[in-house]
């Protein structure tokens, strides 16, 4: 049969991020609309839906590439330990 | 995985083995070992005949609800259930069965569906029963499955659970007017809670070793048979005894010192004859399933044909 | 919420009735026919939109039960209604299912058995069709609460309509599937035109602005409409000499109504008075 699947992404409320909320199969588009209102929306849980075909979909899952593995803490918040720096300066600052 | 290596099966089996033992999740385009492939599926189709079979003892009533808004509840409870049959059937076919033959082989008796929907519903009161309590035993599982290795299925009975919560008020909402209605009302009550408390004790299977339980080393479900029956009966006996109801097993108590709820041993070979398709409706309704299911070729013939 | 106009006036809830009451037995009895999809539709994605669209209509059906409760209510006491939630559901249940089988208005275009995939589709689109043009007209009435629940009922009738015309096309496209539709259209078109029978007391309700289109008005401005979208698909509107198949508004029931209704009302007549 020549059903396609599609992804159903999901924003609950204004301004939300859409969320992947499952899939659903239908025979084109105009159905796909519907049924995912049905699957994802019949509660008026949804205030937007993404419906994508899955072949649209590309898939990056590489951890060389997403999870390298030397050393990228300067990127991030957790990378910087300031305290001890901000606490010598008072110090220093202090004793002048 | 991170980098190509002249792995062998084993040692990648091996490797997976320890990743969901770990508490590591697979997504559905993952590699994994066959046998897993073959379990998580095995088990997914399994829920999924369960709920489009379901259906068929609840839709009985859809049409003699006695009021408008149990009208509206039991059809909309019902459609939630062919709803999750879909989501299910849908993580099914992405593990690599078409759908068309998950139907074939549910309706020739190939595969099975839970016993408590081989059985037949008398009155208005079942429909409560069901509700209430057969759909709390199975949440009890559903939860259990929140956890799976299999990220797909987990995510989707994140969302099945949420739905499945209004039909287990429904179910007790029904229970609670009758049993607050006529001395016939709660008679029935009675009566129909005598008729299900047998499959509802079967309906967790029997006391399986952990070690023999594959989907339990697999990390597919979190919970063994015996431990979801000793939850729902902690959960539910004091409930229904609140109402005035009465237990139809004259051994059934909670034992202080291990903790645990005795019981008179629910008959497994029952169990297994109902699930093997010997049970009071079981024919009856694969029958009825496939003769809609027959009727509906030519629309679904159409709809591909169309578009 | 209880706008005071002169539809609550003395005497005019019995006008209203047979309008109130054709609306909402047409959707509550149509909702209970579709909803028999439940469980058993061709495909899963479909049983569940069926589904939604079935208790969209018992929904609509409630609503408008709920303006004639109360305003039968207001018509016997002075006193603002101001019923509890619950006593209007009872006295809605009580309309919905307990009147004598003469005292529905029904159209037997609603009533029928939902028949095979094709006829349900034949039904729900001549329905549909039918009620869009009647909604339309309706939703200036000068029946305040009428007009106000119209209006919400139409915002829900989109999606039917949408849901309704994907099948259409479908159907009507697919050579399998189009002899099959076109069976269907051709037995339901006398229960069509009947759909449009006049109503008890039409003169006076086009007079007072309560129907501000007659019913014969109404399915004229539907068959110019739907004869001209079925041409698109090659498909002819009913034929011009055709007798209309009336009678259901005004108290007779369609063949097969009984054994459907013994059905619907066996629990609630078990013990009259119960809470279920």
């Amino acid at each position: 049969m020549d059903m396609h699947v599609y992804e159903v992404f999901q924003q609950q409320k204004e301004g939300g991020a859409l969320v992947h909320s499952g899939n659903i199969q239908a025979p084109d588009d105009r159905l796909a609309i519907h049924y995912a209102r049905e699957l994802y929306g019949r509660r008026g849980e949804s205030v937007r839906l993404w419906v994508i075909p899955r072949d649209h979909v590309l898939e990056l899952t590489d951890p060389d590439l997403l999870k390298p593995p030397f050393d990228r803490s300067y990127r991030s918040v957790e990378g910087y330990r300031l305290r001890d720096k901000l606490a010598s300066v008072r110090a220093a600052r202090e004793g002048s | 995985m991170a980098v190509e290596t002249e792995a062998t099966i084993e040692e990648r089996t091996q490797a997976f083995r320890d990743h969901v033992t770990s508490g590591g999740k697979v997504e559905m385009t993952d590699w994994m070992p066959d046998e897993y492939r073959r379990s998580v599926l095995k088990f997914i189709e399994m829920h999924a005949n369960s709920e489009i079979m379901g259906v068929l003892p609840e839709r009985e009533w859809i049409n003699r609800a006695p009021s408008v808004r149990r009208k509206l509840a039991l059809t909309s409870k019902v459609q939630d259930e062919v709803g999750h049959g879909q989501l299910l059937y849908r993580l099914a076919e992405d593990l690599g069965k078409p759908r068309e033959q998950m139907l074939e082989d549910l309706m020739a008796g190939r595969t099975k569906f839970h016993n408590v929907f081989h059985y037949p519903t008398h009155t208005w009161a079942d429909v409560g029963i069901i509700a209430w309590l057969v759909d709390a035993a199975a949440i009890l599982s559903q939860k259990a499955l929140l956890t799976c290795s299999y990220a797909p299925y987990a995510r989707t009975m994140q969302k099945i659970c949420w739905e499945e919560s209004f039909h287990i008020k429904h179910g007790y909402d029904i229970v609670l007017s009758m049993m607050n209605g006529t001395e016939e009302q709660r008679a029935m009550v009675q009566e129909a809670l005598d008729r299900w408390w047998g499959p509802l004790m079967q309906f967790h299977g029997p006391p399986t070793p952990v070690e023999k339980d594959k989907d339990l080393a697999w990390r597919i479900k979190s919970k063994g048979n015996e431990q979801l029956r000793q939850e729902f009966l902690s959960m539910y006996v004091p409930r229904i005894l609140d109402l005035g109801l009465s237990i139809p097993d004259p051994n059934l108590r909670y034992d202080e010192e291990t903790g645990r709820w005795q019981y008179t041993e629910p008959s497994w070979e029952e169990l297994r004859s109902v699930v093997t398709g010997h049970g009071p409706r079981s024919q009856e309704r694969l029958a009825f399933r496939r003769l809609n299911y027959d009727q509906g070729e030519w629309v679904r013939q159409a709809v591909m044909t169309a578009s | 919420m209880h706008p005071s106009t002169h539809a609550y006036e003395h005497g005019t809830d019995q006008l209203l009735r047979p309008l109130l009451l054709s609306l909402a037995d047409d959707d509550f009895m149509l909702g209970y026919r579709d909803s028999e999809w439940t469980g058993i539709a061709p495909m899963l994605e479909e049983d569940i939109a069926m589904s939604s669209v079935s208790q969209d209509e018992i929904g609509h059906a409630r609503a408008l039960y709920e303006i004639s409760v109360e305003m039968g209510r207001r018509a016997t006491s002075d006193e603002e209604y101001g019923g509890s939630p619950k006593t209007i559901a009872r006295e809605v249940d009580a309309l919905a299912y307990g009147r004598e089988k003469t005292e529905y208005h029904s159209s037997w275009l609603a009533e029928h058995h939902r028949g095979d995939w094709a006829f349900t589709i034949a039904r729900r689109y001549l329905y549909e069709t039918a009620d869009e043009v009647r909604l339309e007209a309706l939703s200036g009435s000068a029946c305040t609460p009428l007009a106000n629940v119209l209006t919400k009922v139409r915002r829900e009738e989109r999606y039917h309509t949408m849901h309704l015309r994907t099948w259409l096309d479908r159907l009507a496209a697919s050579p399998a599937a189009r002899p099959r539709l076109l069976a269907a259209l051709h037995s339901l078109w006398p229960d069509a035109l009947g759909f449009w029978e006049e109503l008890e007391g039409e003169d006076s309700l086009v007079a007072s602005g309560a129907m501000p289109l007659s019913s014969e008005a109404m399915r004229e401005r539907w068959l110019t409409r739907i004869t001209a979208e079925l041409e698109e698909h090659g498909i002819s509107g009913p034929d011009a000499g055709l007798t209309p198949r009336t009678g259901g508004r005004r108290g007779e029931r369609s063949p097969g109504f009984e054994e459907f209704w013994a059905e619907v009302t066996q629990v609630y007549r078990l013990h009259p008075g119960a809470t279920w």
